[in-house]
């Protein structure tokens, strides 16, 4: 069963690499971020602008110098690693733009991954692989390596990994970066089916505003700081 | 489907896999050559002193410093449990076998019938028995502590020598001495013995065997004024009767029974000295392993910076493992089991190469090396416990390895 999608919640978040050094950098400036459960928002900006940042706050793969990130209007755990490694495992489900598929694993085992980490069982885990390969049409392609696949079946075996243990949270970093026309459209496609059949939180990073125009509301940021915030009066 | 896995991600780098292996490999072949070598020579000369013919040695210091040996061996023949006390007198000797020229030849002087009761199981196969002397009591030249009788000049001479210069039986042969052919006595060959294998390659592989009174008259050694003639042996080996020959006590007890005839000379148990052996073995197996862990801690070395490569060329792999929500006792567990894959093969492989190596020395390698390889013992516990050691310091190392996959930042290993 796919876990309820989180209302998400930045308040006064700043990020700071290196702070009080001659390198500081301020890659976050006082975020103040309300994303409602269910949403699907894309975030623009240029090139350093702080979106993978935000994204990794998000998602708990990094933690704010200042301020408070919110699941549900809890404060979630910014010291353990090991509670937020759960809530990741349990919630959350990354899209990156190199695809990051573990290379000594066949498709079916990249998926199985986070079933694996789940301690599902094995008749489970086979079973809840195939399925989503299937979803993603390559049931053909689950015993080819990563470097077997095109770019495009990359991504949507990392899509299938993303969702294998259902999350309410899908955090996507230009998903479709590498990827030509045809393959972002499909890749599109799926990320667009995901939200609306899941009734996923999409949360997605991209520099294309064709992609972006996917999604229902629309971030932009500069400078570590959002700039913009739009929502599409009827929605993607 | 694990193994598979494990085989992949091995392959997968395969140089780094391959040079790990290596060098754990390269570490273990040392101890596995030096204890299986070592302990199979230690084995062996325990196993010959145990199964000696004899369980007690008189000695003296000095060279031949037994004196009066015949009516000491006699005297020690009357103590309870005393089967027989050999004297033995070695000395070496030139022969000339009639080719013209000369040849060096270790000469043992015994009394032939003591000396055949004192033959253990390996010596049973060389000599003949009873050794086909015309005067096994070595009583007739030596009659009545004189070297006055008549000389019984019969030899025995060793299957090697006697197969080098084509000495046979009913040949005479010209000992002496000194390469001085003039000085010496022309003797009957009575027979032919063979020569054991050692560590220390075939003993006394020219050899020849008289009876004891003539080599002591040859070699100056009973030639005193007469009547005070100084009978020197450098040993009297004495053999206990039935039981008694395998019971520590009794061997104590008759060791000290000489002792009090002879309180001055040296007087000692196998039993004792195979124990003294025993302990050296094991202070030497130490020894062995001491030298070994230099080697040991160099490929461990070698197999840790190959895991922190790993790490490193791995970023992303363990980037995306942790973003995914892996537990750490998962990614740990995945370094323990790596270092275990490379270890574990490392080690496997080096017992391998090791017993390899020794089995090549002892078909190929020269004199003392190839006898000491032959009589390599690989005990199997020894062996277990070298690659379970391996394993244990292998995991340690993996502590390295896990604990830079655990500490790299997510955000910065997914850039």
């Amino acid at each position: 069963m796919t876990s309820s999608p989180p209302r998400l919640e930045l308040l006064g978040v700043s990020r700071t690499y290196a702070p009080g050094r001659p390198e500081e950098v301020r890659a976050l400036n006082r975020i103040d971020l309300s994303i409602g459960a269910g949403s699907f928002v894309s975030v623009e900006g240029p090139s350093g602008c702080g979106k993978t940042t935000l994204l990794n706050l998000l998602g708990l793969l990094d933690v704010p110098t200042v301020g408070e990130v919110r699941w549900d209007g809890r404060p979630l755990p910014n010291r353990r690693e090991s509670e937020r490694a759960a809530l990741r495992l349990e919630r959350v489900g990354f899209i990156f733009q190199r695809f990051y598929l573990v290379p000594t694993m066949t498709a079916r085992e990249n998926v199985e991954l986070p079933l694996r980490a789940a301690r599902r069982p094995a008749a489970e885990r086979c079973e809840r692989a195939d399925e989503l390969l299937r979803e993603v049409g390559l049931t053909e392609r689950r015993d080819a390596f990563p470097h077997e696949l095109s770019g495009g079946e990359e991504q949507r075996v990392a899509i299938a990994r993303s969702m294998a243990n259902r999350p309410g949270l899908l955090l996507a970093d230009e998903p479709t970066g590498e990827l030509d026309s045809t393959n972002t459209e499909s890749i599109l496609d799926l990320l667009t089916r995901a939200h609306r059949d899941r009734h996923l939180t999409v949360v997605l990073v991209t520099h294309n505003p064709k992609v972006a125009a996917r999604a229902q509301r629309h971030l932009t940021m500069r400078d570590g700081r959002i700039v913009g915030d739009a929502t599409d009066p009827i929605g993607a | 489907m694990k193994l598979v896995r494990r085989w992949r991600a091995l392959r997968h780098r395969r140089i780094q896999s391959a040079l790990a292996i290596a060098a754990i490999a390269t570490a273990v072949v040392l101890p596995v050559v030096l204890l299986s070598v070592g302990g199979g020579v230690a084995q062996h000369e325990i196993h010959a002193l145990e199964h000696s013919g004899y369980q007690v040695t008189v000695s003296a210091p000095g060279l031949h410093g037994v004196q009066a040996a015949h009516p000491l061996a006699s005297r020690i023949d009357a103590i309870p449990n005393v089967a027989s006390a050999s004297p033995v007198l070695s000395a070496a000797l030139d022969s000339f076998p009639g080719r013209g020229g000369s040849s060096p030849v270790l000469a043992e002087g015994v009394i032939p019938a003591a000396f055949s009761a004192t033959e253990g199981p390996e010596e049973l196969g060389l000599f003949p028995r009873p050794l086909p002397f015309s005067d096994p009591g070595d009583l007739r030249f030596f009659a009545n502590g004189t070297y006055q009788g008549p000389p019984v000049l019969e030899a025995m001479v060793s299957s090697p020598f006697a197969d080098a210069y084509g000495v046979k039986v009913g040949d005479l042969l010209t000992l002496a001495p000194s390469a001085n052919a003039t000085l010496g006595q022309r003797f009957t060959v009575v027979g032919l013995f063979g020569t054991p294998a050692s560590a220390l390659g075939p003993i006394a592989a020219f050899a020849v065997l008289l009876p004891l009174s003539e080599l002591q008259q040859m070699t100056g050694v009973g030639a005193g004024t007469p009547g005070s003639s100084i009978d020197g042996a450098d040993t009297i080996q004495v053999a206990l009767a039935g039981a008694a020959s395998t019971d520590a006590g009794a061997i104590r007890s008759v060791a000290q029974s000489i002792a009090q005839i002879v309180p001055y000379y040296g007087v000692g148990a196998l039993t004792d000295q195979a124990a003294q052996l025993r302990a050296s073995a094991a202070v030497l197996t130490g020894f062995y392993l001491a030298l070994s862990s230099v080697g040991l801690v160099v490929g461990l070395v070698f197999l840790a910076l190959v895991l922190l490569r790993r790490v490193e060329s791995e970023r992303r792999v363990i980037g995306v493992q942790r973003a995914l929500g892996v537990p750490r006792r998962q990614i740990a567990a995945a370094w323990l089991r790596s270092s275990a894959v490379l270890g574990g093969s490392g080690a496997l492989g080096g017992v391998v190469g090791g017993i390899v190596l020794v089995a090549a020395l002892a078909r190929w390698g020269q004199g003392a090396v190839a006898v000491a390889a032959g009589l390599a013992v690989f005990d199997p516990i020894t062996l277990g416990e070298l690659v379970l050691g391996v394993l244990a310091l292998g995991s340690l190392t993996s502590l390295l390895a896990t604990r830079a996959a655990l500490r790299l930042p997510i955000a910065e290993a997914l850039r």
